[in-house]
């Protein structure tokens, strides 16, 4: 064999190794003809569907890391992964895999188990109905749930389909109605068979890029064995039972105020029950958060080392994609946390709809 | 040919002084702990490291977590670059050559050397830390069993069982390391500059990874799924990462041993 022809060899094994898997993720997805108003149907009765994968999300949002918030920040600022396996919404289990770590939500008959290695225990809770974010949200089964609660027909038409897991995924574009949305509009890919979402892209206005996208990597329409989401603790592990899940559960439980029912032009959820106000349904949604000084100090602290935000005498606001966190108060005062995917301007009506129909029912807890 | 190259090997007293500075480190990690009892926080530091305190059976895993970042890889560099250029260099390649052995036979016999190597480091280092471990640290699992890093028990079956494929999976990945040192040792006349090209990858990769702009790269950069080995010890063991890091290896193993092939094939030996 010469030189040229050895050489010819060891660049067509280079080629072969290199393009393979280029072809393979280049394959164009197969479209259907499915209209926009039946996959927003098949996506809503596929709900409850069982499913199992390999999540990833990419946030592009730089949320401030205040100690309490920590969890959130990261939430929607990093690049996540996770596996899941879901028999259904009150038995499911979403592990939040690190390098050489993880943390694992275990739920089932409405309780949660909370599995951290980097912690080395494990915590039982109830579900609160009011809570912070937590990684199961934002599997894209979870987030799309969330996201279609107000939405109709008119709000959604058909874009092309994409390669999401090895499916041809037909497409779906969510554009909301509501005048205080900050969202421009969602993109979402779902399974043709069984209807699961596997794709979710949120867009900001005026972005061109996604400002968080979560992925089904992997992906199984099948229902997963029980063992996959039953916590069989290893003997010997910490176990904690927790009453107060995290800030917001334990302000809607201690806090004594009953904001209004209408802040920022948008009525209360049903869910609210106690001292912290969720506003809005689906896409353009709010929480108001009641924190006293020694929370809301740091967290005012870290709002103004973030990029872009607008102090006032009476408030302090921060703009991350579509996400908008304000903050009232100055100084060490205690205020609300208002925060969600509306505009600043939502926002700031909020605040004054609060501080005006806010009522006391006690003393602090 | 191959156990000419093994019998040099083994007797050689630089293989053995490699392979046991290579274990020093982990040994003084070890009794560091032993004798201050302070280990990292969970999650933070080498895999395991965290755990070793309470379990010492997990120390070969935290041992393996250590040198496989740095030590190791620069001991496959140096010792598979020093392969065909180290001959050259000590002028021994001609003679080398003179032999009846076809420079394919001496090439795949280089490799197989190396890994044998690899295999000696790892085996070593993972003996050392085992009695190390039983020794001095942690005994929680002789009545506990071990734990997950999903939280859950391991049996000691399953222990040793995963714990062998995590050796297997990094005697792997540093067989990748290998090829590109090979390469680069019928490429260039002194082993150092093999070992410190070979470096210069691994280090570019793993800068690379830090990376978000280099995201399109990243799964393809030979450092990539080095960690992966963790993933056997999650429950149920996830091998998304493990098998992808395994078609890498193979990808760069097949390029590299390809190119040193057909360099080493036509090169004309002078040395």
């Amino acid at each position: 064999m010469t030189s040229f022809n050895r050489w010819c060899v060891a660049a067509l094994l280079t080629l072969l190794v290199i393009a393979v898997p280029a072809a393979l993720h280049a394959l164009p997805a197969r479209d259907s003809d499915i209209g926009a108003s039946d996959l927003l149907e098949r996506v809503r009765t596929a709900e409850d569907h069982p499913w199992s994968g390999y999540v990833q999300t990419q946030g592009a949002l730089a949320l401030p890391v205040a100690e309490d918030f920590a969890d959130v920040g990261a939430l929607f600022s990093d690049d996540l992964r996770m596996r899941a396996w879901w028999r259904g919404s009150d038995d499911w289990r979403v592990d939040r895999l690190l390098v050489s770590g993880e943390t694992d939500l275990v739920h089932q008959h409405g309780v949660t188990i909370e599995w951290s290695y980097e912690r080395d225990r494990a915590t039982i809770s109830r579900d609160p109905d009011i809570r912070l974010p937590r990684a199961a949200d934002v599997v894209p089964p979870v987030l799309t749930e969330r996201l279609l609660r107000d939405v109709s027909s008119d709000d959604v038409r058909r874009i092309p389909a994409r390669r999401v897991a090895g499916i041809s995924a037909p497409g779906l574009r969510v554009e909301p109605s509501a005048p205080q949305s900050s969202i421009d509009h969602v993109d979402l890919w779902a399974d043709p068979g069984s209807g699961v979402p596997l794709r979710v892209d949120v867009y900001a206005e005026d972005a061109d890029s996604p400002s968080f996208v979560t992925e089904l990597r992997d992906f199984s329409a099948s229902r997963p064995a029980p063992s996959t989401t039953t916590f069989d603790g290893a003997d010997g592990i910490d176990v904690e039972h927790d009453d107060v899940l995290d800030i917001a559960d334990a302000a809607n439980q201690y806090a004594p105020l009953r904001p209004p029912s209408t802040v920022g032009g948008l009525d209360m959820s049903s869910a609210s029950d106690g001292a912290v106000g969720v506003y809005g349904v689906g896409i353009t949604q709010l929480i108001a958060i009641p924190l006293r000084g020694r929370e809301a100090r740091p967290l005012r602290e870290q709002l103004r080392q973030t990029p872009d935000v607008a102090t006032s005498a009476d408030d302090t606001l921060v703009t991350a994609g579509p996400v908008g966190v304000l903050l009232t108060g100055a100084a060490d005062d205690g205020g609300w946390l208002i925060t969600g995917t509306v505009t600043a301007e939502t926002l700031r009506q909020a605040a004054i709809d609060l501080a005006r129909g806010t009522t006391y029912v006690g003393e602090v807890g | 040919m191959i156990a000419v190259e093994l019998r040099k090997l083994v007797l050689s007293r630089r293989t053995w002084v490699t392979i046991l500075l290579i274990d020093a480190l982990p040994t003084l990690v070890g009794i560091l702990l032993a004798v201050t009892d302070i280990g990292p926080r969970p999650g933070t530091g080498p895999a395991f490291l965290s755990a070793v305190l309470t379990d010492g059976t997990l120390f070969p895993l935290a041992a393996l977590g250590i040198v496989l970042p740095l030590f190791l890889p620069i001991a496959v560099a140096v010792t598979a670059g020093e392969a065909i250029a180290g001959e050259a260099q000590q002028g021994t390649l001609r003679y080398l050559l003179v032999r009846p052995v076809g420079r394919t036979r001496l090439l795949v016999a280089k490799l197989v050397s190396v890994m044998v190597f690899v295999v000696l480091t790892v085996l070593v280092v993972a003996a050392t830390a085992y009695v190390l471990g039983a020794l001095l640290l942690g005994s929680e699992s002789v009545s506990t069993g071990a734990t997950s890093v999903s939280g859950t028990g391991l049996s000691t079956q399953e222990m040793v069982l995963r714990t062998l494929l995590a050796l297997a999976y990094a005697m792997l990945c540093m067989l990748g390391v290998a090829a590109i040192a090979l390469f680069l040792s019928t490429v260039v006349r002194a082993p150092l500059s093999a070992a410190l090209g070979t470096m210069g990858v691994l280090v570019a990769s793993t800068l690379l990874l830090t990376l978000d702009a280099a995201h399109v790269l990243q799964p393809y950069l030979p450092t990539r799924y080095w960690l992966a080995f963790v993933d056997l010890f999650r429950d149920p063991i996830l091998w998304r990462d493990v098998e992808r890091g395994v078609l890498l290896q193979a990808a760069y193993v097949v390029v590299f041993l390809g190119a040193a092939w057909a360099n080493f094939m036509t090169k004309d030996v002078t040395d």
